[in-house]
């Protein structure tokens, strides 16, 4: 296993976005954070590549995620008044794609801000 | 000046890196040439990092606003008004002179001041302070955010759409009211018949009766974690967590964009390819409107 050393990599745990952490990763584990904090090294460090949940879930049991994909399209657009909400702890582009969808299904749209 | 946040324990870094610690031209011995003020309800251990702290009432942080503008603009306020808020003349004075003395001051406010009794309204009324006392000085207020990219959400749906949260499409173009259209409102009246959750976690930590709503209603979850919005759910899906193994981009607090690199390889999908598999889903169906025509078009 071939450790990479990553400088400067960024920390979405908090609304500080910190860029100047260095991670010593593994592929598979982050094994160090340096510079980040109590709580970004918690973020950095729980985090991996095993597989500890099912691809999707539905009803609680695990499903393929083709078939989750679809349900959920299915959902969405069978309902009245589809709601769109979260979007922290994603990325920009996914958010993007938020507000997209949000508007092809006429439906609401909203963040964490509002709470 | 803080108020209503406690970031030695929520944001450890702020300090250090972003607000009081770091040498600039201007101010050349770092915290040395900064004050700092704290404004909260009880005694965090922000307080150590502050010259002033002043502990405000529980719930009255709107007042307190209102007084500091009153007496800025020289209005007379009663003692027994400014006793109520928990406070003193001396120490309120003291403050404002600090305030008008500085040659920059930034107000960063926490969810003491905006989720507490009076919420946005506490958030509007120190807006208001902040840019009244533009007739003295140079200052800026900036909400403490709390989760990793929610500042992003703010600028992705002002770039879009032209609001920053709390949108209706359900006219076909985008309208904007807090109250009307915000998560936990909707929830609550249960307005809404499908909702779908992506990084975040409403089933933790939203009020009881919006979480029943949402375990009535087919709730759709995209998370790198199977959280208890997930339990709930009639549909999870796991995602990549973004900027541990899935790349893109996040704003910072005050709205500087940043690349996130990935550093382990995910198993599983990023956010945004499950999002367009579901677009690409969507697009196949007959649109809500009869004619679609008039609708606005995709913006992206």
């Amino acid at each position: 296993m071939e450790l990479k050393i990553i400088d400067h990599a960024t920390c979405t745990f908090c609304g500080c976005v910190c860029d100047d952490i260095q991670l010593h990763s593994d592929g598979q584990r982050i094994h160090k954070a340096e510079k980040a904090c109590v709580l970004g090294k918690a973020w950095f460090l729980n985090h991996s590549a095993e597989k500890h949940y099912p691809d999707a879930l539905i009803d609680g049991e695990p499903a393929k995620l083709a078939d989750a994909i679809s349900l959920a399209a299915e959902l969405l657009h069978a309902a009245d008044m589809p709601l769109v909400y979260g979007m922290s702890n994603t990325t920009c582009e996914a958010q993007k794609q938020c507000v997209a969808m949000a508007d092809h299904l006429g439906g609401l749209l909203d963040s964490h801000t509002s709470l | 000046m803080y108020w209503g946040g406690n970031p030695a324990e929520c944001h450890p870094r702020h300090f250090t890196k972003y607000a009081l610690m770091p040498k600039s031209k201007f101010l050349p011995n770092g915290r040395k040439d900064r004050t700092v003020v704290l404004v909260d309800i009880r005694e965090t251990k922000s307080v150590k990092a502050a010259d002033l702290f002043l502990q405000v009432r529980p719930g009255k942080d709107f007042e307190l606003l209102t007084i500091l503008r009153a007496l800025l603009k020289g209005h007379d306020v009663g003692d027994r008004e400014i006793a109520q808020t928990g406070l003193d003349r001396a120490v309120l004075e003291d403050l404002l002179s600090r305030m008008k003395a500085s040659k920059f001051g930034a107000i960063f406010f926490g969810m003491g001041l905006s989720m507490t009794r009076g919420k946005h309204m506490n958030s509007a009324a120190l807006l208001t302070l902040a840019a009244e006392l533009n007739s003295f000085t140079k200052f800026v207020a900036m909400p403490m955010r709390g989760h990793g990219n929610v500042t992003g959400a703010d600028v992705i749906m002002r770039w879009q759409t032209g609001y920053p949260f709390g949108i209706s499409f359900n006219r076909g173009y985008p309208r904007y009211n807090p109250g009307e259209f915000s998560t936990v409102d909707v929830l609550v009246r249960g307005d809404t018949d499908c909702a779908f959750i992506i990084g975040a976690d409403p089933g933790a930590t939203m009020p009881r009766p919006a979480i029943e709503h949402l375990a009535r209603i087919p709730t759709i979850v995209l998370d790198p974690h199977v959280t208890h919005t997930s339990r709930i759910a009639k549909v999870h899906i796991t995602t990549a967590p973004a900027g541990i193994a899935a790349p893109g981009t996040a704003y910072r607090m005050d709205e500087i964009p940043l690349p996130l690199s990935p550093a382990i390889d995910s198993p599983y999908p990023t956010d945004e390819q499950v999002i367009k598999q579901i677009r690409a889903h969507l697009e196949q169906k007959p649109n809500w409107l009869p004619d679609s025509q008039q609708t606005l078009a995709s913006q992206v």
